[in-house]
């Protein structure tokens, strides 16, 4: 008798390319923190010996133009290039290399989300990564050895998804592993937020009140609380902040409370910088 | 506006587009069809008039990036502290 998928691990992290670009400007302190739960993350996926990761990300104009922008989007390729562009990769400090994909897994998330009611844009080849999945890989996955599927949300350009459907997306996720056979372990791995500003003249500050009062509802597992946003609302973290939506995602996906495992903001990072797991 | 967003992302996304861009701005500019104030603000790459006449900030910040342009420089750009 077949057994059928589950969601084994979920977890969260910042992808600003200073964690892997220019490590060595932040606080000693606050670079050790995020180093070490990161070095915990990849310990505890590497434990959960999952099948294939759904990696959730935004994408920063790579791939999607404002000729082609979709609020969602599955990929469902077998392999992915990252960083995009030779400038990239010195940029986030990560070689150019590709990623596998787990391409059954990512076809049938499509064709489930479909069934669902969701209606995520497909793309079935050519998705290039920037720091959205290069950057955390390096630390979570640094001989890629796990299969992707690349799920983007859209956090660059408004109107985006709201809160609520950002948490569904997840809650969808989570079904369509638990139906399907082929793919026995899955890791759902979100990245991006906190509060930053990106390419904005405020760029380098950060909001703690935000970053602080989003972890304590996501520690909570709480839908309620985890959506109760306004664009307007996650605006004041910056434009950057609205990659939580990506975080919503596997928040749904995980349907459980989270432990925040550091924290730190890191003005030369960019961003509120943080690292969290599912209490699964 | 979709015709400098594009521009920025192909310069962004296509090699020859950034070389071309750097060696013939007007060229290209031609190309795209940017005209008025926004063929000035792209030229000189005045990312604060731009931003604040609805570019989105993404599209600029990783175009300079493509254009490597220094990081500090563009900050110091959009802040209006250097013209």
């Amino acid at each position: 008798m077949s057994t059928y998928g589950r969601i084994v691990g979920a977890f969260a992290a910042s992808h600003a390319p200073g964690i892997t670009g220019w490590p060595e400007r932040a606080a000693s302190d606050a670079r050790a923190a995020v180093e070490q739960a990161f070095t915990e993350v990849r310990h505890r996926i590497e434990e959960l010996e999952p099948d294939a990761v759904i990696a959730v990300s935004v994408e920063h104009f790579t791939n999607f133009h404002l000729g082609n922008l979709p609020a969602f989007a599955i990929a469902t390729g077998d392999s992915y290039l990252g960083p995009s562009t030779p400038e990239m990769a010195r940029f986030v400090n990560v070689e150019q290399h590709s990623y596998p994909g787990a391409a059954a897994l990512g076809s049938h998330l499509y064709s489930f989300a479909l069934g669902a009611e969701f209606d995520p844009a497909l793309v079935e080849g050519g998705l290039e990564f920037d720091e959205n999945f290069c950057v955390p890989l390096k630390h979570l996955d640094p001989g890629s050895k796990y299969p992707l599927v690349p799920v983007i949300v859209n956090g660059v350009n408004p109107p985006w998804p709201t809160p609520k459907r950002c948490y569904d997306f997840g809650r969808m996720i989570r079904g369509a592993v638990e139906n399907q056979t082929e793919v026995k372990r899955v890791v759902v791995l979100a990245t991006g937020g906190l509060s930053h500003w990106v390419g904005l003249p405020e760029s380098g500050h950060i909001n703690e009140e935000f970053d602080r009062d989003f972890m304590s509802r996501l520690e909570s597992g709480d839908p309620e609380r985890l959506t109760d946003y306004t664009g307007e609302e996650i605006d004041r973290a910056g434009n950057g902040a609205h990659e939580i939506r990506t975080w919503l995602v596997a928040a749904g996906a995980a349907g459980v409370g989270f432990d925040v495992l550091a924290y730190a903001p890191v003005p030369v990072w960019l961003t509120g910088t943080a690292v969290a797991a599912a209490r699964l | 506006m979709y015709s400098i967003h594009r521009l920025l992302w192909d310069i962004r996304r296509h090699p020859d587009v950034a070389a071309r861009y750097r060696s013939s701005p007007d060229e290209v500019l031609d190309a795209y069809g940017i005209t008025g104030e926004f063929r000035t603000w792209m030229k000189d790459l005045d990312f604060k008039s731009m931003y604040e006449h609805g570019v989105n900030p993404y599209l600029m910040f990783f175009c300079a990036i493509q254009l490597e342009v220094d990081r500090a420089a563009y900050q110091a750009q959009i802040r209006g502290e250097k013209s």
